[in-house]
């Protein structure tokens, strides 16, 4: 079973604590057996036989065997814990990793509440397997085990007669795992969605709000709730049945050691002593046979989930270091090159197509171009968040493919769109690309960023903590302080990706012009905007529409590309033409 | 502002208390008949099972020794009819359990997110959502067992206590006596560790929901941590997140593992000791077959206790998330109807604020004294530098959040005084923060009127220039969309959300920053399906592109809290106040331009 190779493996360096469990799990089953004898001892010596003095040893030997039979127990689950802790700290971890290396195209695959169920619900179901069903199995094996050997010795035959309904069970059970395999499957895929409608409730609450779709969200999410109550039940239901089923035939044992020991005693091949022993170990025989039920049960449900878990696990980034990546030594100057790219997020749309362009270091570049038609692609590709389909990327004259992704991201700095802040101070959020960073820097970037006034008016200042994605926020400060969290990595390539979109011009102004001469490490810069205002300064301004790109200044776009005369005459104003003509 | 990150407990006020328990037992009574059938088929149950022993007994004490071979196989048919009439009782209570349990979940769940349906947009702000959401799935999930399945084995072990006590007195008072003398010293063990193992699960709780909440974020905002390079660092974070969840959590396990192991060493202490009792002290008074059953009692007194201790165990874990779903539930809803709220008949717009004062932390004041007047259809543009409370003003007419003094007044009524949903169906608020739900795009603008047909649909993204976009993609209306996937551009999904209000065909229309993503010859065409759109309604525009809002009916120039300026455009500029400085300031830009060419 891979499943459990794959547990296994994640138990290094803790294994022999699992193992220790294990044996001690056997051992204090073995034990289990102890007392009764002694009780015997004690009934048969001490109270009919009248030995008074074999009392107190017998008695203390009882307390002293549960003492140490429980000390071991106890030890037992400890190490059993232990473990399956060391196990599951291991695959979080592993989990985690993996997410934050995972290109974005998996997350464009994957629902967050998918994802979501895969680190909760679908890992505690491992952690349990590990840390209890594994000594229920060994448990319930040992003392199998051993009371068939025990009992073969006293009378094969009866032993055998006795057994001879495990096959039933094993027929049964084969065929239940088989039905209850894909009922697993389908609850687990209920609570994912049960977890998606809840997600996407919370976090679109304030769409649901404004559209006071209350209602309907509670609908949507009862559906689900109602669904995932089916599953449950469904699988509930097959469980019982199948639970009825076995805990029958392994009662039945007691009717085959009552009828066929009786009729063995009848014939004279068994004694009364010996169907007494039979008649004192059948739970010994039953009890593991319903246990096994539960067990095969648990473990279905663990396999639907531990297939969940491992595809997250083994799930493996198509974007990632080269083994032969080479290693940059100091800064990178800031030289980029577009060599006929072309890419697409889903097959057969094209965004960019055989696009071309070359910046060179500490100029200032300015992308235009209607919504949608790619300029935050240009950005996904450069800092690798997607691989480009044809064509190639080249920073300082080298493919960006042969970078390390660190190298490379460290290198940019950008400031989103879809500004992202974490419910985390704003010191840390700021700090986010480095969190030594002094704070003087964290100052100093809020300041360019024209976040530390307002920052500052607020209660805790720079140790409020924002909420998630910056709620609490307008989205004028969420810009500033992403752009302040830009800034203070002091990339060599800064990005602005219609940064300023939603602060007011004033402040846009101050920005600009802090940009403009403030900016105290050298870079290239790409700026991404709506506004004329904000790119006509740039060395070069390219607009993007339908995939091809067109290149120049303000005053030769303004003569032939017809995009860009549009805007300006639509956002500015009279002097703009008259700029134009005199031109 | 947020209270709460990740590495932070919630605190918990209420201390341990069987109330939420009590409490639960709402839940649990609606299915008071079920639980009683579950009771009263187990005990059925154990009673027909109780016979199998006593039909053994007579098989090897009669059949065998006569050696009546048919009364042996009656004997063994009887056996065999007590195993499957016990099993069958049991998978009945099993059946009946398994739907109790799973309703209880269910019910339990939908009060929870009924009641996060209302509550204030505060609550959200100021905590990670990934902490709201493990306790509607996961913690809900956690108490299911106990409170169905659990609760019945509790009363089932008690009575099986009552019951092997009653016995044990009547046929050795004295014995009976040293037997249960063990049950003190347990009380006294459980009440030692009980505030211990309280607090272990307690933290269990804490930690996993912080786990949880930061690998929910480190999701959502996966592409920042990836271009800032922060993988390392926040595996730091998650690590020891994770491992404090470990500490906390081998905690509850040491702890919660002594309680059996109390028991089972109690109970074998105790029956040493009834031993010696009945041996030497009580001997000949009491007989030697006394002493040996009472041993089979003791045995059987101690089991259920051993059963109750586990079942304790588990109690206690359910408790602490109960009581986290309790507290949810307990969280007050600021903003709801008032007791005689009455919905507000189709209005035409008339909006007026009446010395409106705000603030969303006491005495901090966002808005002071706000008066203004609005006449159905006009439309309202609000201008001046971020922060000083747009966006406030149309959060409180759409009753986000409640006044702090004074009074808004939609078509003369109190909006404080009718329902929300009359107030917030006859608005459309198109927010900063769009949100995509995953879904088709139709489904997407259907959000804003779910009864919309196919055609009035493509008509809104017609108006709002997002159809042609639409069309582009690879199954149209149909395309699947999600919040974090790259498919939409953040203009695209601003479209998206515009066509979700248009759609709503509101009487009032706020727009927020609207088209701040959006290109500007998109937004272009898209003002002229705006004018199209303002006509009729009031409107309320919050923008910093001023060419877009030049032709609103009134501008309101908002600073600090205050309206200081309001006038139409021509006004403003006359004025030379702060609105001309502000317009003018792109004008410098073009001069800057011009001197660039010239």
């Amino acid at each position: 079973m891979f499943q459990l190779r794959w547990i296994w493996k994640n138990m290094q360096g803790k294994r022999r604590f699992f193992v220790m469990g294990l044996i001690l799990s056997v051992t204090t089953m073995s034990m289990m057996i102890i007392i009764p004898k002694l009780s015997q001892v004690l009934v048969d010596d001490v109270l009919k036989g009248g030995q008074t003095d074999k009392m107190f040893p017998v008695l203390l030997a009882m307390c002293g065997v549960q003492l140490l039979r429980t000390t071991l127990r106890y030890l037992m689950i400890i190490c059993l814990e232990i473990s399956s802790q060391h196990m599951i700290i291991r695959i979080r971890n592993h989990i985690f990793d993996n997410l934050v290396h995972q290109e974005i195209r998996f997350f464009d695959r994957n629902r967050t509440g998918d994802l979501i169920t895969r680190v909760t619900g679908d890992i505690e179901y491992v952690r349990h397997t590990c840390a209890w069903i594994v000594y229920q199995f060994t448990d319930s094996v040992s003392v199998f085990v051993a009371s068939i050997v025990f009992l073969a010795t006293i009378n094969l035959g009866l032993t055998l007669l006795m057994l001879s309904i495990t096959p039933l069970i094993a027929v049964l059970s084969w065929r239940y795992i088989k039905r209850i395999r894909p009922i697993y499957a389908h609850l687990r895929e209920k609570l994912s969605q049960l977890n998606t409608v809840a997600q996407e409730n919370i976090a679109g609450y304030r769409v649901v709000r404004a559209f006071v779709r209350e209602d309907y969200e509670i609908e949507k999410f009862s559906e689900r709730s109602e669904q995932f109550r089916k599953a449950n039940l469904t699988a509930s239901y097959k469980w019982q049945f199948f639970s009825f089923v076995t805990n029958i035939i392994s009662q039945s044992l007691t009717v085959i050691m009552i009828l066929a020991g009786g009729l063995f005693i009848i014939n004279g091949t068994l004694t009364y002593g010996e169907l007494t022993a039979f008649s004192g170990l059948t739970w010994a025989l039953s009890n593991p046979m319903r246990n096994f039920g539960v067990i095969l049960n648990d473990l279905e449900r663990f396999f639907a989930s531990a297939e969940k878990v491992i595809e997250v696990y083994y799930a493996k980034p198509t974007i990632a270091d080269r083994h032969d990546a080479v290693n940059i030594s100091g800064n990178i100057k800031g030289k980029i090159e577009f060599k006929n790219v072309s890419f697409s997020y889903k097959k057969g749309q094209i965004v960019l197509d055989n696009v071309s362009f070359t910046i060179e270091p500490g100029e200032t570049v300015a992308i235009m171009g209607p919504t949608g038609s790619g300029k935050t692609t240009i950005v996904n590709l450069l800092a690798r968040l997607y691989d480009v389909d044809k064509g190639e990327i080249l920073i300082d004259g080298i493919n960006i493919r042969m970078y390390k992704l660190s190298t490379l991201r460290k290198s940019i700095g950008i400031a989103m769109q879809d500004v992202f802040l974490f419910s985390d101070t704003i010191d840390g959020n700021i700090a986010y690309g480095d969190p030594d960073m002094p704070e003087e820097d964290v100052f100093k970037y809020a300041q360019m960023a024209a976040a530390d006034q307002f920052i500052r008016k607020m209660e805790e200042s720079y140790n409020t903590i924002v909420g998630e994605r910056g709620v609490g926020l307008s989205g004028g400060q969420r810009q500033r302080i992403s752009l302040a969290r830009a800034l203070a990595v002091k990339p060599p390539i800064l990005i602005l990706d219609d940064t300023t979109s939603a602060v007011d011009m004033e402040t846009e102004k101050y920005i600009q012009h802090q940009l403009n001469n403030n900016i105290d490490f050298d870079c290239t810069k790409i700026i991404i905007a709506q506004r004329i205002s904000s790119v006509k300064n740039a060395d070069k301004i390219m607009i993007l529409e339908n995939g091809k790109l067109d290149i120049g200044n303000h005053e030769s776009l303004m003569r032939r590309n017809k995009y860009y005369r549009e805007i300006c005459e639509l956002q500015n104003v009279p002097e703009l033409e008259k700029v134009a003509f005199e031109a | 502002m947020a209270r709460n990150k990740y590495d932070i407990d919630e605190s918990l006020e209420t201390p341990f208390d069987l109330s939420h328990l009590k409490r639960s037992l709402v839940y649990i009574k609606r299915y008071s008949k079920q639980m009683i059938a579950a009771f009263l088929l187990s005990v059925m149950a154990s009673i027909i099972s109780l016979l199998g022993p006593e039909l053994t007994q007579k098989a090897i004490d009669i059949a065998i020794p006569n050696k009546d071979v048919s009364y042996l196989i009656w004997l063994s048919a009887l056996i065999a009819g007590t195993i499957i009439i016990s099993s069958l009782l049991g998978m009945v209570r099993g059946l009946i359990m398994a739907k109790v349990g799973q309703n209880i979940v269910y019910d339990i769940r939908s009060d929870l997110f009924e009641h996060l349906q209302k509550l204030p947009l505060a609550y959200y702000d100021s905590r990670p959502h990934g902490k709201i959401l493990v306790r509607v799935v996961q913690y809900v999930n956690n108490v299911s067992d106990m409170l169905s399945n659990g609760i019945v084995d509790i009363i089932i072990e008690l009575l099986n206590i009552i019951f092997i006590s009653i016995f044990m007195f009547r046929m050795s008072p004295k014995l009976a006596l040293v037997i249960v003398s063990g049950l003190p010293i347990l009380v006294v063990i459980v009440f030692i560790i009980k505030p211990k193992q309280r607090k272990a699960w307690q933290q269990v709780s804490n930690k996993t929901s912080n786990l949880t909440a930061y690998i929910c974020e480190n999701i959502e905002g996966v592409k920042v941590t990836e271009l800032f390079n922060r993988q390392e660092e926040n595996k730091k974070i998650y690590k020891r997140l994770n491992q404090l969840l470990n500490k906390v959590w081998m905690k509850a396990i040491y702890v919660s593992n002594l309680v059996w192991f109390a028991v089972e060493n109690i109970s074998q202490w105790v029956i040493a000791i009834m031993y010696i009792v009945g041996i030497i002290f009580t001997a000949p008074a009491v007989s030697v077959g006394v002493v040996v059953a009472m041993g089979t009692y003791a045995s059987r007194f101690w089991q259920p206790i051993t059963n109750l201790a586990n079942l304790y165990n588990r109690l206690i874990n359910t408790i602490a998330y109960l009581e986290r779903i309790f507290q949810t539930l307990d969280e007050p809803i600021d903003i709801c109807d008032a007791p005689d709220a009455y919905d507000l008949p189709a209005i035409n717009g008339d909006v007026e604020f009446k010395n409106v004062s705000f603030e969303y932390e006491p005495g901090i004041r966002v808005l002071n004294n706000v008066s203004f007047k609005v006449k159905a259809g006009q439309s309202v543009a609000l201008v001046g530098p971020t922060g000083a409370g747009k966006t406030t003003i149309v959060n409180l007419l759409s009753r986000f959040y409640n006044v702090t003094e004074g009074q808004i007044l939609v078509d003369g009524h109190d909006i404080s005084k009718v329902t929300l949903k009359s107030l917030r169906s006859q608005m459309g608020i198109m927010l900063q923060d769009t949100f995509i739900f995953s879904g088709t795009i139709e489904d997407n603008i259907r959000y804003g009127r779910l009864n919309a047909d196919f055609s009035e649909i493509e008509e809104a993204a017609k108006t709002v220039k997002a159809h042609d976009f639409i069309v582009e993609t690879e199954n149209g209306y149909q395309t699947q969309v999600n919040e974090r996937g790259g498919r939409l551009s953040q203009g695209q999904k601003q479209l998206i959300s515009f066509a979700r209000t248009l759609l709503a065909d509101p009487k009032i229309l706020v727009l927020d920053e609207a088209t701040s993503s959006i290109d500007a010859k998109t937004e272009q065409l898209l003002q002229l399906g705006i004018n199209q759109l303002l006509k009729g309604r009031t409107s309320f525009i919050i923008a910093h592109r001023l060419s877009t809002i030049k032709k609103c009916d009134i501008i309101m120039f908002i600073d600090d809290g205050r309206i200081v300026e309001s006038g139409t455009h021509e006004e403003l500029m006359g004025k030379k106040g702060r609105y001309y400085e502000l317009y003018t300031a792109q004008y410098d830009d073009n001069a800057v331009v011009k001197a660039v060419n010239a």
